[in-house]
């Protein structure tokens, strides 16, 4: 099959971008669409131009590394998938596919479709982990926990970090990230201690990067690659306000 | 009245109050509307409400309202505005294409242009003060109770408003149109925004809350809509035959406030 | 042989369960107040890299963290799916640390050193706590203990697992430390930088360059200590299970600035993953190997049937694990199960596209089980599998075929993880000292933690204590002439200008080592791909095409520096597969087989860690030798018949 391209293309974050036309044909529908991507790349790089830049690394839905907006979709239209896990089968012989970076001020982009997320990383060293030097933990079948309550949680720790909920919140809010991270601790009795600090703290810090402010559209949790609910947002919501009563 | 200068207030709590205030703004709707549907129970019985309204604790009851509304409104706009202007900001470079995701989505229409439909409820709120709280009240007289209080005829003056009035009545037509629209993204977004959803919840108070806003859009249109079709049966002058009426809601009101 | 020099692992005296014990009383200490006067590098994030670099942050050290990725959350460690092992002996089914040491040791067909294994085993159950007190969210019983499964052919149930994630939530609790440590200052963060060599003055590490993936400058750093924590080669073989950065420069540029390579060859070849669909691949999923329960595997009788494989009677199906190792059946240990699919595959008896697959059958469990028992046990694999490959498993059999999946061998390491260059350390995958010839399920995310939280902490200080390095700053002449070859290094592969792309070379690579070096090796095959080898790298260096700029964000760059030395520890593997005339583990020697065509050990002249010394750019590197000795775990045969 074969396939036509509008891929953003940008030399550097300071630089004009536009999209620009390509074609991609021979394509085999069980290759996945970084794949067609690649091959895309190979025949740039053989005709002497440069490829166009992008990211992915495990290539199996879990790194969180590869984020493409697919024809306005983050992740594409398929929805509880990464980009990486797309396949060409979903699209039809002849189809026209614009392809976007993440687009987000907190998201300076780096180059064509590859954007700069360590934002996330300056949110989590603000609280999102629990405070346990090695060696100092007790064992660990001491303090039960209801498996529920485990349930939840890996429900909300199941996060990649990939940015698809900034990339397609109308707003660019990060509010899905942020939430999931505060609401797995609420699930677990460790890190109880920093509970109400990790919420002031990791919502500052999500304030001060530049992301927008949520308005509970939840096309975030729409795109998200491992469909977690925003009634982590909600629970996000309730936990910083305890905190602003009781800290 | 906006401040139009970032205060250093975090994303949650701006959240917390579009929320608060918006629930609160609903509760006030509800009120609102009931109080509209008095009306249907005949002129003595929505006269005496609005009797009711401005003597209640020797008409401190309603300044305080009107106080309390006018802050709650203030407070939600300037804090969904603040919103609105953070939107701008995160994302300096827009899509060349947007679509719909789809699936647990909420993003529609409506929670896209809650700020239009926002501010254009906003405009009809003036227009339709003018219409009858700043209206002439002494132009349209009183009427006399079964008890024998005089009380100003505000029936009148909503049956007089949008009687042979299309144009006023398509006005409210479209206001309620964007009211519900707002309201059909509104009302569910405030109980998340106030951290009441769980992930279970969340498609019902979707639904629910779509639901009340038809219900208030059409409960508010009922009273211009019917009154400008059913001409026969809504009369400016019409004198209650006091004993017939059923007395409706404010009945075992009626003795107390009435005198 | 000719000379058989050995190498010292610093072995502690003591019965087996107190060397470490001893050994850790026996080291010196760097007080509080200096801790923080000593820099440390550590290169990558991932279990390992990420443990480490957190612990040595809350030990007051300088910590530098060096990242290929966006961010250290990335680290390819995030993949693993199945779990984690340790001897916690919650179920009480006689699980003991000895039991982990010894199914370990055993597992690793007595090609592992003894005394880091059981130090492995005896640390695994603080892991598990460290884990939970970081709120890892491990699976739980309804009375809200941990849950186990067992895993990977032990006899117990040790294994401790969130979801299919396991590794993901592991790594993130280990990344979360980190980020603790960023955020208190003691850690310093480096992302998308890549490692292009270390930096030695007077035979110690002392710092590392680094590429810029972003700006594309060379940057220097220096240090008291480095620590390698990048992971393992299987990205060698192009297609692997093993994410598409996944590189081996690293410890490829260490090696050649002198710390020894140890048991390249031996690698792991996964049994269950997709099979390839043509030549535009770039990554081979790994499927978990529970379909192996239920799933039947056969391919046809006749050779290049292609039919339908509903429309293959029964009679015409050779379900051969079955009839081979009755037994075992099709729970064969996955070296067995993917050696047997490549000798079906290269009969031409293979099925799909490419020929190199076979199918794993379902209809036999969905008849027996009902399809609703199906579905709640594998029914996430089965949509995983239908989503990749179009087919639908409840209606077809699905196709299977092994992947490289990950590498035993690594760099050389004493008992203390440092190599054979002074103050520099290899954690987690890029050593090889804890899995011998072959390792065992859910014990890769045991090996990265124990390195990170509970070994280097102690091994480290006690370096720092003893050595006292001297100050040095990236002023001295070493790291301006480190830096002044990488950046030749990089302009010559720019100046090619040729007209084949890194991944076309990288392809033809994988192609020989996955045929010749792969799962099934023979003298004479890995004789030609010593041959071929350095054609390829010929080419390489004759056709290479990178476009773009070296001071830019350019992908094809990266790539073409590490297919370089792919093109090197490719040679390397195979020089390791020829000289090791023995079958172990994952590698095997179709020369070294019983009379039953199963894999035989040769103790007698193999029980070594072979330890391959670099001796310059084309000479033939030196095989050094650690004897290995077993105390406790007495060698025997595997059989599975």
């Amino acid at each position: 099959m074969k396939v036509n391209l509008k891929i953003w293309r940008q030399a550097g974050p300071d630089a004009p971008g536009k999209l620009v036309d390509y074609s991609v044909e021979n394509i085999d529908p069980s290759q996945s669409f970084l794949e067609m991507l690649d091959t895309l790349n190979e025949q740039l790089v053989k005709s002497g131009q440069e490829p166009v830049a992008f990211e992915s690394d495990c290539r199996e839905g879990i790194c969180g590394n590869c984020g493409l907006v697919i024809n306005g979709i983050a992740h594409g239209s398929k929805g509880g998938c990464t980009t990486c896990e797309i396949r060409m089968r979903q699209y039809n012989d002849g189809d026209t596919i614009t392809v976007e970076p993440f687009r987000a001020k907190a998201f300076t982009l780096i180059k064509d479709l590859v954007v700069n997320r360590s934002a996330f990383d300056r949110i989590m060293s603000k609280g999102g982990y629990v405070a346990m030097n090695a060696g100092s933990a007790q064992d660990a079948n001491l303090q039960p926990i209801h498996q529920d309550a485990a349930e939840a949680a890996m429900d909300a720790a199941a996060c990649i970090g990939c940015g698809a909920c900034v990339a397609a919140c109308p707003n660019a809010s990060a509010s899905l990230f942020v939430g999931a991270k505060v609401s797995q601790y609420t699930w677990l009795p460790q890190g109880q201690v920093e509970r109400s600090t990790r919420a002031l703290k990791m919502v500052k810090q999500m304030d001060s990067e530049g992301f927008g402010d949520c308005s509970n559209h939840a096309e975030c949790e729409a795109v998200c690659p491992k469909e977690i609910s925003i009634a982590n947002i909600s629970r996000m919501r309730r936990e910083f306000t305890k905190a602003l009563f009781t800290r | 009245m906006i401040n139009l200068k970032e205060p250093q207030i975090s994303s949650v709590c701006k959240k917390m109050l579009t929320g608060i205030t918006g629930l609160s703004l609903v509760l006030f709707l509800v009120a609102h509307l009931i109080g509209n549907l008095t009306l249907f129970a005949g002129p003595d019985v929505f006269n005496a409400y609005a009797q009711f309204l401005h003597h209640f604790m020797h008409g401190m009851f309603i300044r305080i309202a009107e106080v309390g509304l006018l802050g709650f409104f203030a407070l939600h706009i300037w804090s969904a505005l603040s919103v609105q202007r953070s939107k701008k900001k995160a994302r300096p470079s827009r899509y060349e294409v947007n679509a719909y995701a789809g699936g647990a989505s909420k993003k529609s229409i409506h929670s896209l242009y809650m700020a239009v439909s926002g501010i254009t409820i906003l405009v009809f709120i003036i227009i339709h003060l003018i219409n009858f709280k700043y209206a002439d009240h002494e132009a349209v007289g009183t009427m006399t109770m079964e008890n024998g209080i005089e009380v100003t005829n505000v029936y009148k003056l909503v049956v007089l408003t949008f009687q042979g009035n299309f144009g006023l009545v398509l006005l409210y037509m479209v206001a309620m149109g964007f009211l519900c629209s707002h309201l059909l993204h509104g009302i569910w977004s405030a109980i998340q925004s106030v951290g009441l959803t769980r992930p279970s919840t969340i498609p019902y108070l979707n639904l629910v809350g779509m639901a009340f806003a038809v219900a208030l859009a059409v409960g508010f249109l009922l009273l211009p809509l019917l009154i400008f079709m059913m001409r026969g049966t809504f009369d400016p002058n019409a004198v209650p035959e006091y004993g017939t009426h059923a007395r409706l809601m404010l009945a075992p009101l009626a003795p107390w406030i009435l005198g | 042989m000719i000379k058989k020099p050995t190498l010292d692992a610093k072995i502690p005296e003591g019965p087996i369960s107190e060397k470490w014990t001893n050994h850790k009383f026996n080291m010196k200490l760097v007080n509080p107040a200096n801790k923080r006067k000593h820099e440390v590098i550590v290169v990558g994030t991932g279990l390992a890299g990420a443990s480490a670099a957190a612990s040595l942050g809350e030990l007051g050290y300088k910590v530098k963290s060096f990242c290929i990725q966006d961010s250290p959350r990335r680290a390819h460690s995030v993949a693993a799916q199945g779990g984690i092992n340790a001897a916690k002996n919650y179920q009480n089914d006689g699980d003991s640390v000895y039991r982990l040491f010894y199914d370990t040791v055993k597992g690793g067909d007595f090609r592992a050193r003894e005394a880091n294994v059981h130090r492995l085993a005896e640390v695994s159950n603080s892991i598990i706590d460290q884990c939970v007190a970081q709120g890892v969210p491990f699976a739980r019983e309804y009375g809200g203990t941990l849950s186990n499964r067992s895993f990977g052919g032990a006899q117990v149930s040790r294994t401790f697992y969130a979801r299919g994630q396991t590794g993901q939530q592991l790594l993130l609790g280990a990344y979360g430390a980190l980020m603790r440590q960023v955020d208190a200052g003691t850690v310093e963060l480096f992302t998308r930088r890549e490692m292009l060599d270390v930096v030695i003055v007077d035979g110690k590490a002392r710092g590392i360059i680094v590429r810029n993936l972003v700006s594309g400058e060379l940057e220097e750093y220096a240090a008291d200590a480095v620590l390698l924590c990048t992971g393992g080669y299987s990205t060698v073989f192009y297609l692997s299970t093993n994410a598409v950065n996944c590189n081996a420069t690293a410890a490829w540029r260490c090696y050649k600035k002198g710390a020894h390579f140890a048991n390249p060859c031996f690698t792991q070849i996964h049994p269950t993953c997709i099979p390839r669909f043509g030549e535009t691949q770039s990554k081979l999923t790994l499927m978990s190997e529970s379909l192996r329960n239920d799933g039947r595997v056969w391919v046809p009788k006749k050779k290049k049937d292609d039919r339908k494989p509903i429309d293959i009677p029964e009679e015409e199906r050779d379900y051969y694990l079955e009839t081979k190792y009755p037994a075992f059946g099709n729970l064969v240990p996955r070296d067995i199960a993917s050696r047997n699919a490549e000798e079906v595959c290269v009969q031409g008896r293979g099925v799909g596209p490419t020929g190199y697959a076979v199918y794993l059958d379902f209809a036999d469990a969905i008849n027996r089980l009902g399809k609703d028992v199906i579905a709640a046990r594998y029914g996430n694999l089965f949509a995983m599998y239908h989503e990749i490959t179009g087919d639908d498993p409840y209606e077809t059999p699905m196709m299977i075929y092994p992947a490289p999946h990950y590498t035993m061998g690594g760099l050389w390491v004493d008992y203390n993880l440092m190599t054979t260059i002074d103050g520099l350390f290899a954690l987690g995958e890029a050593n090889f000292s804890d899995h011998g010839a072959n390792r065992l399920g859910a014990s890769a995310l045991m090996q990265g933690l124990a390195d990170g939280y509970f070994v280097i902490p102690y091994t480290l200080g006690n370096y720092l204590a003893t050595e006292k390095p001297a100050p040095v700053n990236t002023n001295a002449p070493e790291f301006t002439e480190a830096r002044k070859q990488v950046s030749q290094g990089i302009k010559d592969l720019m100046n090619i200008k040729g007209k084949t792309t890194a991944d076309e070379i990288h392809r033809q690579l994988g192609d020989i080592m996955i045929e010749k070096v792969g799962m099934s090796r023979s003298e004479e095959g890995l004789k030609e791909a010593l041959e071929e080898i350095p054609k390829i790298r010929k080419k390489f260096y004759e056709d290479l095409c990178i476009p773009g700029d070296t001071k830019d964000y350019n992908k094809e760059l990266e790539k073409a520096a590490r297919v370089a030395d792919f093109l090197e520890l490719g040679e390397l593997m195979a020089r390791d597969a020829l000289e090791r005339k023995e079958s172990c583990g994952g590698h095997y020697r179709v020369e070294s087989q019983d009379e039953e065509g199963e894999a035989k050990r040769d103790d007698e002249n193999f029980c070594h860690g072979a330890v391959w010394a670099f001796q310059g750019p084309d000479k033939v590197p030196e095989r050094l030798i650690e004897e290995l000795h077993y105390e406790h775990v007495i060698p025997s045969n595997r059989s599975y018949k």
